[in-house]
């Protein structure tokens, strides 16, 4: 078995039971009442509605997991597919959208237990009075959310029994109360408009089928067993939820439902008179299992949402920080807590039923979701890209996710009109977020978006410029890192970081890399870390604000290492950059145990290297002296980012032998307008090549200086070179090096 | 074969680590001893059944992580990393695999209330261990 296999522990049984465990909540044993009260007798059909629309969803969802088994699920399919502005629209309403439906399930456990209890009413907490079941519920939300927190570990075994006894206590209700049905029971028709109503908010019974899909990288055999949870679990609720209702309508004489007070519970009650105090009790301990059980998943299932939303830059990765002790992701579960908490406050506080109002939303949401997920579907079907090999395919495609999106979107509009805003409100917010905060950031493209710019000349140009208008430009580009390690140099560096990054919308990484001597175990260098830490926070903030006046997306980090250079090296590679720019006096600090292995490192530069000779930059003009090859190809882009993020004036100087001056001038001409450089100032001279530039150079307040030898950066850091240039000009000097082509042997098979 | 490599009980020394900072306080804790040979052992908290607490890409990070920065101490470190629900049975089992004269760790310290929250791994780890168990010296910053 290889590594991948083992972190798959999830079977077929286990993969069903987080569906049906997630989905068989507080939709079932607190709605019915409201359900039947609406639709009458169609209330059966309402919930038979809602498991169609949710299966359909099902299977469109059952294609894109076993096609991207990711963490993450309805969220990253739509973002996958659709590109980061409907990903930011997913993300939230899947976030918020669970939060709302914890909520809701922590509602419906208040007034479980309040039933138990037997108090009820209103307390008063100064100006404000709250339900005795929205305290108990806040009570609840805080202790689930604690769990989550700390992460104890529930057993499978544990899931596995309560969604059996689940199924137990429903079963034995239909079961005994099926044989005391009678159709002429049954209440009146209440038509298909207050139908649908009710499927618009009993729908949210049917929200746990998708958080399978994001533990799809768990599930042993997922092109097999994702799709049979995922499809199973929606028709087993659904046969659930039909038998349950036409039991409450039809076994007990018409009327009973509607005549059941505001404190009492009417599955209870009707268990109650089917099976005695026997039946109300298990059908008390079911709804109390069932909305804990949902509410626990869905918990966990939001901070997987953030995990992926994190990934993708949508929202910053800081929030899926895991805790050194419990190992769980703290900071997301604590703000989900604290939009439960909110939520069940502001239910209660809004007025009206607090129950409605929060299953209204969480189903809103959800629908938007699932509308999209069909769409999504759609998608990767016509683009159809390479590495889309779905173990499951839909079947009746493309009539199915059509079918899919379009009752999805259309129950919206049954739903609850005040609702209905506050969930439009919230789409709103999230186009938002994207505009104003996550397209600078996000790395992601949409498979869509890819798409029409691959084709851009044969759709129609108001398309191709939708697609590119909202098309996030934090992606793809470069990521520059900075290696800082000298305050007085620092605003020197972020410049020019920030400067190309503007240039190549790519975003800056500022490091801080304290380098402990050998003498200093690293523990002893911890003990200072505070002091450490104050002096990292002031240099990285300023760092922040430097780049932020570029309006640039800036990253800091810290790294305590012993290893001085060669770390930069190490810290390049892990973050993938494209670019380091670092100062002289960094690289040239190396320390002794690390030389053996520098000619070496440097040989195999993980990327281009900027090092800046000099504390201040003034930035007005620059001189590139050039005689070709790779590292002057890179001191072109950098004076070409700096003459259009910066607006600096350009100058190229050639130093040609005696007497072939003539030929160097075409050669410069040709080499400015091959780097786009044609309105630099060209400069031809003769001569000593070092004189030259020292004798032009202190006229420019920056000189570009390309590694024209192979390895002259090692030589430079380990100051057996003595650069004469940099050592007797007063400008500051950007020495630039480009690792060479690699090799295809190399980029077969790494580095090394 | 030499003798010593059978009774030297730095002669492989498996690490277990839990995340970055966790794995260059253990590995530097470990440093003055130097042992021959350090394998770092990271263990994926599984739910067999639950979902896990954090998703496998994540946890997969952080071993990475952890493993990078025990060889910012022993540049050489091999890394080893197991999937389980029982963390301390997989530690016992990855000693016996990679063939380890003994286990270091550091324990996490914190008053019982969060040792209980977290479930303490020390008592365990020190009495059904099948090798050796170091318990490695902490050294608080505060007290």
């Amino acid at each position: 078995m290889n590594e991948e296999e083992l972190a798959k522990d999830l079977g077929p049984l286990a993969a069903l039971t987080i569906g049906v465990g997630t989905m068989i909540g507080a939709g079932i044993f607190v709605l019915p009442g409201d359900a039947v009260t609406t639709a009458g007798s169609l209330a059966v059909a309402a919930f038979v509605v809602g498991g169609g629309i949710a299966l359909l969803t099902a299977l469109s969802a059952s294609e894109l997991g076993t096609a991207m088994p990711k963490s993450g699920g309805a969220y990253f399919y739509v973002n996958h597919a659709l590109g980061p502005l409907f990903g930011s629209i997913a993300g939230w309403a899947n976030w918020l959208g669970l939060a709302f439906a914890s909520a809701f399930y922590m509602v419906g456990f208040g007034e479980y237990i309040q039933l138990i209890v037997g108090v009820s009413g209103a307390v008063s907490l100064g100006p404000v009075s709250l339900n005795v079941a929205t305290l108990i519920a806040l009570a609840g939300g805080a202790f689930f959310v604690a769990v989550n927190y700390i992460g104890a570990k529930e057993t499978g075994t544990l899931q596995n029994v309560i969604v059996i006894i689940l199924v137990a206590i429903l079963a034995v209700f239909t079961l005994v109360g099926g044989l005391q049905a009678d159709l002429s029971n049954l209440p009146a028709n209440e038509g298909y408009g207050p139908m649908l109503t009710a499927t618009g908010f009993i729908f949210v019974s049917y929200l746990g089928f998708v958080q399978i899909t994001s533990v799809a990288e768990e599930i042993k055999e997922p092109g097999k067993n994702l799709p049979r949870a995922v499809i199973g679990s929606v028709v087993l609720v659904t046969g659930i939820y039909a038998l349950v209702l036409f039991v409450m309508s039809a076994s007990l004489e018409p009327g009973f439902i509607a005549g059941i007070g505001p404190d009492e519970i009417a599955v209870v009650e009707v268990a109650d008179i089917l099976l005695g105090p026997i039946g109300a009790v298990a059908m008390l301990f079911g709804g109390l299992l069932a909305t804990a059980s949902s509410a626990n998943a869905s918990i966990l299932a939001s901070s997987r949402i953030n995990f992926a939303m994190g990934r993708d830059r949508i929202i910053t990765p800081n929030l899926n920080e895991i805790h050194p002790r419990f190992a769980t992701p703290y900071r997301s579960i604590a703000i989900t807590g604290v939009l439960i908490l909110a939520f069940i406050l502001g239910g209660d506080l809004v007025g009206g039923d607090a129950i409605l109002t929060l299953s209204g939303a969480a189903s809103f949401l959800h629908l938007v979701i699932y509308g999209l997920l069909n769409i999504a579907l759609i998608v990767m079907r016509v683009v159809d890209p390479a590495e889309y090999e779905p173990d499951f395919r839909v079947p009746l495609y493309p009539f199915t996710p059509i079918l899919g999106a379009i009752s999805s979107f259309a129950l919206i509009a049954y739903i609850e009109p005040s609702v209905r805003l506050f969930g439009t409100a919230i789409i709103g917010a999230s186009v938002l977020w994207y505009v104003l905060y996550a397209r600078t950031r996000a790395t992601k493209h949409g498979i869509l978006s890819q798409y029409i710019q691959s084709r851009d000349e044969d759709l129609p140009a108001s398309v191709v410029g939708a697609a590119d208008a909202v098309a996030p430009t934090g992606s793809d580009g470069p990521t520059i890192m900075v290696a800082l390690s000298n305050p007085r140099t620092e605003s020197a560096l972020i410049t020019l970081a920030s400067a190309l990054a503007k240039h190549e919308g790519g975003r800056v990484l500022a490091t801080h890399i304290v380098t402990v001597p050998d003498q200093t175990a690293l523990e002893t260098a911890a003990q200072h870390r505070e002091e450490l830490d104050a002096n990292s926070d002031t240099l990285l903030t300023d760092a922040q604000s430097d780049a932020e006046a570029f309006d640039v997306p800036i990253e800091t980090r810290t790294i305590l290492s012993h290893r001085g250079f060669e770390e930069v090296f190490d810290a390049a590679r892990t973050h993938d950059a494209d670019t380091v720019v670092m100062g002289y006096g960094g690289a040239q600090f190396a320390g002794g145990r690390a030389e053996r292995t520098l000619d070496e490192l440097t040989h195999h530069l993980p990327c281009d290297f900027l090092v800046l000779d000099g504390e201040r930059l003034d930035l007005s003009d620059v001189l590139v002296p050039t005689a070709g090859g790779p590292s002057s190809d890179l001191s072109a882009e950098v004076a070409r980012a700096l003459r259009d993020s910066v607006g600096v004036d350009v100058s190229l100087l050639h130093v040609a032998d005696a007497g072939e001056q003539d030929a160097g001038r075409e050669f410069l001409a040709d080499w400015a307008a091959g780097h786009q450089l044609a309105d630099a100032d060209l400069l031809v001279e003769t001569g000593d090549v070092e004189t030259a530039i020292e004798r032009i150079g202190d006229e420019y307040s920056l000189v570009i200086v390309g590694a024209t030898e192979r390895g002259l950066l090692s030589r430079v850091i380990r100051g057996s070179l003595a650069y004469e240039t940099i050592e007797a000009l007063d400008t500051p000097v950007l020495l630039t090096e480009r690792p060479s082509p690699r090799s295809l042997w190399q980029r077969l098979f790494g580095q090394r | 074969m030499e003798p010593s490599a059978d009774t030297d009980l730095l002669a492989h020394v498996l690490l277990p680590v839990a995340h970055e900072e966790d794995a260059l306080a253990t590995a530097t804790a470990l440093e003055p001893y130097q042992p021959n040979h350090v394998t770092a052992l990271h263990v994926v908290e599984k739910g067999s059944g639950v979902p896990d607490k954090t998703p496998v890409e994540q946890s997969e990070d952080v071993a990475e992580e952890s493993y990078a920065a025990v060889r910012t101490v022993f540049p050489d470190a091999d890394d080893h990393t197991v999937y389980a629900r029982d963390v301390v049975s997989a530690i016992f089992d990855a000693a016996e695999e990679v063939d380890a004269s003994a286990i270091a760790y550091r324990s996490r310290g914190g008053n019982r209330l969060l040792q209980f929250l977290s479930g303490d791994r020390s008592l365990k780890l020190v009495t059904q261990a099948s090798v050796p168990v170091i318990a490695l010296p902490r050294e608080d910053q505060e007290q």
